[in-house]
């Protein structure tokens, strides 16, 4: 039996702000719906073979994510080696970079002529082939990306179980296999369906990799024919049709996870006892960390070798750069914390409620955004910041705001969720007998505990408000420029040197954030203490 | 949130457009982001004729050349575009259909374009033909035409763009229509095997291409030049097919609703003017449209040039160019 404390605040004010999330939505749709003239239903799309494709696509990129996401996680819990705290930074890192800079990164491990197949040709003479084409180059960029990720909030989960707890396994001298289901399993579990959703979506919903990776147009996405209906039929009804159909389907993933019951997570300092695994699971454990680390290090490298290597002088020398990084860092910053405060609202909520349902309403506004088509966003925010009358170029920054916290909210909520929860369950009892209010449990309680997560979703919050600016595309944007647009203005006008730079800049930037923003908030926390 | 708010307070000092006390009228021109960013023709142009006209030219850039189109037509009489700059002939037909622009009124007789210019409300500006690039480090004989590519071996890999996402993506399907009409099928089918993808934007093929992923991607007869002025790369070349090339003709077209007409007109007339057109090639990687003499860079003026010019009307691309797009996809399915 949960003993919750009454949080009659905090469940409201989740409740509005899922709705508010709701009508937004709802509201982009209604705006392209409002415009559209007469318009045909595109005949061309054959929905149920592209549903098909993506599907299988999407499930297999999320089950080999959340495998190779906790195979990492448990390696990295265990072992401890310089530079460790890098290699971290380095993993959270892949997701928010630009999708395309990871995907050349991996062409130039894995591709044709990439560091692989010429390391094979100078050795014994012939090349490996070419497996970053098709489906299987699909699967590759999208475990890179949300592999990565997913090990990173597994981690987070693994390195906070109790000490107590470990000492108690380590005394009872547990197998590593015991210690993997009775420790960490427990733990791992609470990150699963979040984590799962939003592997699954992003996969669904990922475009540019697809198209460029796939081969060709048997493996694509709905989001290339909604892209078509948009911008060259302009049949924006039959847009909006295809985007509804993405929806549910996605719908159907999100309810799934948003669904699960809640699960009571330890939690506890992060200060893990030393206590290594022997014999074979720690040779298991080096062998998966050294393979994640080629798999996931080189490409990135790559980028930063390559960003460094030409063209790093010419950028820098740009006033338009540095404008640009001040765009991007002042949208960055705001985005984050913008999407702090929307997540700690929903997750407190979340976390304030033992009912199935309300839970399931809650945390699904927070990955529908996930859900929608970018275009078809696009498009909206741009009629809808017409209906208030705004002009568009003036609006854009905050249209490029709000987007980026929402397209960040269900990382935030995968983040800061389990740990809430857990605190809800775990201390719920002692928060209820000593009386405490909302605002001191959350001062008292709460905050100390997530500083290192708060740090970690900021982190997450930062970047990818940095890699995103699709939501603006028809803003018009002549003064207003951040380092990502630029980077796609370098390499839609041949700079291909001009663009690796800046991607080798953005990658160290997300690695800087992510290595400093959660020691930083962990202090902080600490302090508050 | 009073942070965010602080911030968001911030943003909107940085971004709020300077406000010009300056009573000069003021001419939007839509286009899309690669004209107008800083290394673009844009600012180019905005300097040379903001010297003349005394006013003030603004650009506005949406993420593509269709894009300005679809803003405009989402706006209405009630958008703030003057011109817009950088639709192309595939899509002046529909354009055109929009009844959104108004006519040029200019004599367009002596342009150096591949065939006679008669459209009445759209200026050309630049024009480059589509091509399939190679390198000669990699490639030491290119093949001369689709069906001698169709018949190397499997291993030579090319790199397309989607015709729905991408204007050469497009332009490549009113190609090989244009020189093989029923057979294009054929065509599409027998190069599947050398497509290693099909890309959303040109960038993303060209990139594959220029990384050594690729032996062939399409792109423009002018492409080189980008590489021998910017690199001092030479080795970089587009294959002359002898069925004929297909071309790519950016266009300009004042809107009816804007209320400088005049100034509208003259910047048109400026920008195939010979001080317009130079700005041209070194920022848009595109030929002008007028002949430049010795004013054109060696680079540009040695390139070799198609012997054949194909193309379609206005009409015919309207009627059939989605069935096409049907046909090419289905035939790489």
């Amino acid at each position: 039996m949960l003993t919750l404390p009454n949080r009659r605040i905090r469940i409201a004010a989740a409740i509005t702000l899922a709705a508010a999330i709701a009508i937004l939505i709802a509201l982009v749709f209604w705006a392209i719906l409002a415009a559209a003239t007469e318009g045909s239903v595109g005949s061309r799309v054959d929905i149920p073979h592209l549903l098909r494709m993506t599907s299988i696509q999407a499930g297999l990129t999320t089950i080999l994510s959340l495998l190779v996401g906790a195979a990492l996680a448990w390696a990295m819990n265990r072992l401890r080696f310089p530079g460790r705290d890098l290699v971290v930074g380095l993993f959270a890192s892949a997701i928010v970079t630009p999708g395309m800079v990871v995907a050349f990164g991996l062409l130039s491990i894995w591709g044709r002529n990439g560091w692989i197949n010429r390391a094979s040709e100078a050795l014994f003479g012939f090349p490996l082939g070419n497996p970053a084409f098709g489906l299987s180059g699909i699967l590759l960029a999208h475990v890179v990306l949300d592999g990565a990720f997913a090990a990173r909030i597994m981690l987070a989960r693994l390195d906070a179980i109790p000490s107590a707890r470990l000492k108690t396994g380590q005394s009872l001298g547990l197998s590593p296999w015991q210690r993997f289901t009775l420790l960490d399993w427990p733990a791992l579990r609470g990150t699963v369906p979040g984590l799962a959703a939003i592997i699954f979506l992003l996969a669904f919903t990922s475009f540019p990799i697809v198209l460029m990776l796939g081969g060709g147009p048997a493996n694509q996405t709905l989001e290339v024919a909604i892209y078509a209906a948009v911008l060259q039929d302009f049949d924006l009804v039959g847009a909006v049709y295809l985007a509804a159909t993405q929806i549910t389907v996605c719908s159907l993933v999100i309810l799934a996870a948003s669904a699960l019951a809640p699960i009571p997570t330890s939690f506890g300092a992060s200060v893990a006892p030393r206590w290594r695994d022997a014999g074979l699971a720690r040779a298991l454990q080096i062998v998966v960390l050294g393979l994640g680390l080629i798999g996931f290090v080189l490409p990135l490298l790559s980028v930063l070798l390559d960003g460094f290597s030409s063209g790093m002088d010419r950028i820098i020398a740009r006033p338009e750069f540095w404008w640009a990084a001040a765009s991007s860092l002042l949208i960055g910053s705001a985005s984050a914390l913008l999407t702090l405060a929307l997540a700690l609202t929903l997750a407190l909520g979340r976390g304030a409620t033992g009912s199935g349902p309300l839970r399931t309403l809650l945390g699904m506004p927070a990955f529908a955004y996930l859900a929608v088509p970018a275009v078809v966003l696009s498009l909206g925010f741009f009629l809808l910041v017409r209906q208030v009358g705004l002009a568009p170029s003036a609006a854009a920054p905050f249209v490029v705001v709000i987007a980026n916290s929402l397209l960040a909210l269900p990382f935030a909520m995968a983040t800061l969720g389990p740990p809430l929860e857990a605190i809800a369950r775990t201390r719920g009892k002692l928060i209820r007998s000593l009386g405490l209010s909302g605002w001191r449990q959350f001062i008292s309680v709460e905050y100390p505990l997530l500083g290192r997560d708060v740090g970690v979703m900021l982190a997450l919050a930062f970047c990818f408000s940095l890699g995103d600016l699709g939501v603006i595309a028809l803003f018009g944007t002549q003064d207003f420029q951040t380092l990502p647009l630029m980077m796609f203005r370098a390499l839609g006008s041949y700079r291909g040197n001009d663009a690796a730079a800046i991607a080798a800049i953005l990658l160290l930037g997300t690695i800087v954030a992510f290595l400093a923003l959660p020691k930083l908030f962990e202090r902080l926390a600490h302090a508050a203490r | 949130m009073v942070k965010s708010a602080l911030a968001l307070a911030v943003l909107t000092g940085l971004f709020a457009s300077p406000a010009l006390a300056q009573d000069l009228p003021k001419l939007t021109i839509y286009t899309y982001d690669g004209f107008a960013a800083e290394w673009g023709p844009g600012p180019g142009l905005k300097a040379g004729f903001e010297a003349t006209c005394g006013c003030e030219v603004s650009w506005v850039a949406a993420d593509s050349s269709i894009g300005t189109l679809r803003r405009v037509q989402l706006e209405g009489d009630a958008t703030e575009a003057d011109i817009i700059v950088g639709l192309d002939t595939a899509i002046a037909g529909e354009a055109r259909a929009t009844g959104l622009f108004a006519d040029h009124g200019l004599t367009l007789t002596d342009l150096a374009l591949p065939g006679e210019w008669t459209d009445t409300q759209f200026v050309p500006f630049d024009y480059a033909h589509f091509a399939m690039m190679y390198d000669t480090d990699t490639m030491t004989t290119p093949p001369t035409s689709f069906e001698e590519l169709i018949a190397l071996p499997e291993d030579i890999k090319i790199t397309i763009q989607d015709p729905r996402s991408s204007t050469p993506g497009f332009g490549l399907v009113l190609w090989i229509k244009a020189a093989y009409g029923d057979r294009a099928k054929d065509i599409w089918a027998g190069l599947k095997p050398h497509i290693l993808t099909v890309t959303r934007d040109w960038s993303e093929s060209y990139d594959l291409f220029l990384s050594g992923e690729a032996d062939m991607t399409l792109s423009y007869t002018t492409s080189p030049s980008y590489h021998i002025i910017e690199d001092g790369d030479d080795t970089i070349k587009a294959a002359l097919f002898t069925e004929g090339h297909y071309p790519q003709i950016e266009v300009a077209g004042v809107l009816k609703s804007s209320d400088q007409q005049e100034l509208a007109k003259q910047f048109l007339a400026y920008l195939v003017s010979a001080d317009g057109q130079q700005i041209i090639p070194h920022t848009n990687w595109m030929f002008p449209v007028t002949d430049l003499g010795d004013k054109l860079d060696p680079a540009f003026a040695a390139l070799p040039q198609p012997e054949k010019t194909l193309g379609f009307s206005d009409d015919e691309i309207a009627a059939h160019g989605r069935e096409w797009i049907d046909e090419m996809l289905a035939a790489i399915q």
